[in-house]
């Protein structure tokens, strides 16, 4: 089985400021690094080859400095060749975008049976990706994939949707998307990570790998940011701390029925 | 007042969600002049339908059809993706639901249309309808204003956002639309109902937000306790709900969205994708037994403490004293 497993550099928005006269979020500098749903991602690609065979190929649209976060996690984990298309707008394009370059890399990679993307990036969330890629690729999708199983060419995927989870059936090739509910993602070893090093990391250019110019890209964009600001919401922040519970509990509250949330009544 | 199409489109895929969305989408009509379409599948048109003209819409689309009696993305995505190319709106709303969320790019990339995902408002120009698109990003850190190069402007707005109004009886014309469905290759095989809870969260006075600090022997216990005497609801982070099977819903980013008059929060970190399911709260409480927990500074009130100790200190407290929610 030829397997994709796209993944995203993905900004640790745990991370992001504020910069709270000018409501500005602070970009610049906040670090990086292979997302905690991609690791579902790669976890549930590398189980598939383990119980059926065939290849794992990572596959991420973002900065050459993904390169590194693929080694490290990517390969490390178990992928076979892991490939960074670099990204000349650093994820400044819509989801419409990153879908259509990656269906173009996996045509260039060719002959996939599955790919696995993770259901929301990060730091984007914005659950796109993965249906526009099916949709690119014209292959049915399951997502929200809780577990999954490959039976006589179909998977058979449990998935979660919220007010219900069902069991189902989809013929190969398919897109499925996973949560991080999914799995947990193996840590590799310092001796993966020296293995990982023999293995095939190559970084493509849009133009000159898969003749998408970035100004056709752009055009075909169809969404753009006109601008952000950031979300304040300012708390009192008043914290109680450093005496027996009980102290702790009359205090609060006494602030709770100051600030006429709570109020006596007669039983 | 028959014959020409929405401007907007309402995905109805509960009530709920629908009326919730019809408030937003007759407003945008209004300043239009124009029309509410909404779609509707399933096997049967559901007897809630009838009551959408009420709310706003001018026009319901049904699709009755076996082949959509369950939500299933392929068929789903054809009838709807036929019925938009036919009456060729600016806007299409959809609800940021799971299914929402798996269906709604799916359309606009069939489209060639863009989406705009975690939508909080949009604006349509009367004159060139170009529609602009507020959402949040970064897990709710932000608010981005998107412009929308290719209509219809696909939008998964985020539930709980636009408010429902009803708009006294408006005539609701009912057109039976028969899309021609060709992707079945996905098989439902076993549907499971989650557990229904009866109640809902967004309507809560209080809430009690259980996260992971909470122990699994006897927290949820104490827990209750403290909900039951202020006359709250508890609820939970996304990893105590996948892993402990208390509840089946979580507050955030994936999950609800509150706002009660007070939340508190116990052995909760105060994680982004969290928090925008509380902040919405009027007050916020937080009991952790780590002074660096983030959810300090994302509270009113944060005491540090055992939250086991803590919690039945403040139920002696508040009954000793015949406290309630003002
Ligand atoms: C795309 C995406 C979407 C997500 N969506 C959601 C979402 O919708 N909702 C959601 O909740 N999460 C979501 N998450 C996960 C989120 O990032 C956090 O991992 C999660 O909210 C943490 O849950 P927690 O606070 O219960 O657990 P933890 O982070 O483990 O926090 C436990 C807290 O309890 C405290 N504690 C421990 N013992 C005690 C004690 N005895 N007394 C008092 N305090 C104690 C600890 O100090 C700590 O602060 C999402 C993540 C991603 C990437
Ligand atoms: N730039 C990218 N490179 C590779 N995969 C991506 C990229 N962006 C999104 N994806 C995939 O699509 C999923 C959903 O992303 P999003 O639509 O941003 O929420 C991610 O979990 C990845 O699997």
């Amino acid at each position: 089985m030829k397997i994709a497993a796209c993944v995203k550099y993905s900004l640790d928005v745990a991370e992001i400021r504020v910069d709270v006269p000018t409501r500005k979020l602070l970009l610049t500098g906040v670090p990086r690094k292979l997302g905690n749903v991609d690791k579902n991602v790669l976890e549930t690609a590398v189980m598939l080859k383990e119980a059926h065979g065939g290849s794992v190929h990572a596959l991420g649209f973002g900065p050459p400095e993904a390169k590194d976060a693929l080694l490290r996690e990517a390969l490390a984990m178990g992928a076979d060749e892991a490939v960074v298309v670099v990204d000349p707008f650093d994820g400044g394009l819509d989801p419409s975008a990153t879908a259509a370059v990656l269906a173009s890399a996996l045509a260039r990679m060719g002959g996939f049976d599955i790919v696995v993307c993770g259901e929301a990036s990060d730091d984007d969330s914005t659950y796109q990706v993965g249906p526009r890629l099916a949709e690119s690729l014209g292959w049915p999708q399951v997502a929200y994939v809780r577990d999954i199983a490959v039976e006589g060419g179909c998977v058979v995927a449990e998935r979660d949707v919220g007010a219900y989870s069902e069991r189902v059936s989809v013929p190969l090739p398919a897109l499925i998307t996973v949560t991080e509910e999914t799995n947990t993602p193996r840590r590799p070893t310092l001796m993966d990570v020296l293995k990982a090093k023999k293995k095939p990391l190559a970084l493509w250019e849009l133009e000159a790998d898969l003749g998408i110019t970035p100004a056709s890209l752009q055009e075909a964009a169809t969404v753009k940011q006109l601008g952000s600001e950031a979300v304040i919401v300012s708390r009192r922040q008043t914290v109680l701390w450093n005496k027996p519970a009980s102290d702790l509990a009359r205090e609060l509250v006494e602030l709770l029925v100051q600030e006429g949330v709570l109020e006596g009544h007669d039983p | 007042m028959t014959g020409r199409s929405g401007e907007v489109l309402v995905f109805a895929e509960s009530r709920e969600t629908c009326l919730e969305l019809l408030g937003k989408a007759r407003e945008i009509a209004d300043t239009l002049g124009a029309q509410v379409d909404v779609a509707l599948f399933g096997e049967s048109t559901a007897a809630w339908a009838h009551e959408l003209g009420g709310w706003g819409a001018d026009r319901l689309y049904t699709v009755e059809d076996p082949r959509l009696a369950g939500f299933s993305v392929g068929p789903y995505t054809d009838a709807l993706v036929e019925l938009l190319k036919r009456t060729g709106p600016s806007v299409a709303l959809f609800a940021a639901t799971k299914q929402g969320a798996e269906m709604a790019p799916r359309v606009a990339a069939r489209l060639g249309s863009g989406c705009v995902s975690s939508c909080v408002d949009v604006r349509v120009d009367p004159e060139t309808r170009c529609v602009e698109a507020q959402a949040m990003i970064y897990s709710g850190r932000g608010v981005a204003t998107y412009l929308v190069k290719k209509n219809p402007a696909v939008l998964l707005a985020v539930p709980n956002t636009f408010a429902r109004k009803a708009c006294g009886a408006r005539g609701l014309e009912v057109v039976a639309f028969q899309p021609t469905i060709s992707d079945q290759r996905v098989q439902t095989l076993e549907v499971r109902p989650r557990a229904t809870e009866g109640r809902r969260l967004e309507d809560a006075r209080v809430v009690v937000d259980l996260g992971q600090g909470v122990r699994e022997a006897d927290g949820l216990t104490m827990a209750q306790e403290l909900a039951d005497l202020l006359g709250g609801q508890l609820a939970c982070t996304r990893p105590v709900s996948s892993e402990r099977g208390w509840f089946p819903e979580w507050l955030g980013l994936s999950g609800k969205r509150v706002s009660p008059r007070l939340c508190i929060a116990l052995g909760v970190s105060g994680a982004i994708q969290h928090i925008i399911g509380i902040r919405g709260s009027e007050f916020i409480v937080a009991v952790d037994n780590s002074e660096d927990s983030a959810i300090l500074t994302q509270s009113d009130f944060g005491v540090v403490a055992d939250l086991h100790e803590f919690v039945p200190a403040l139920v002696e407290v508040i009954k000793a004293r015949g406290l309630r929610l003002a």
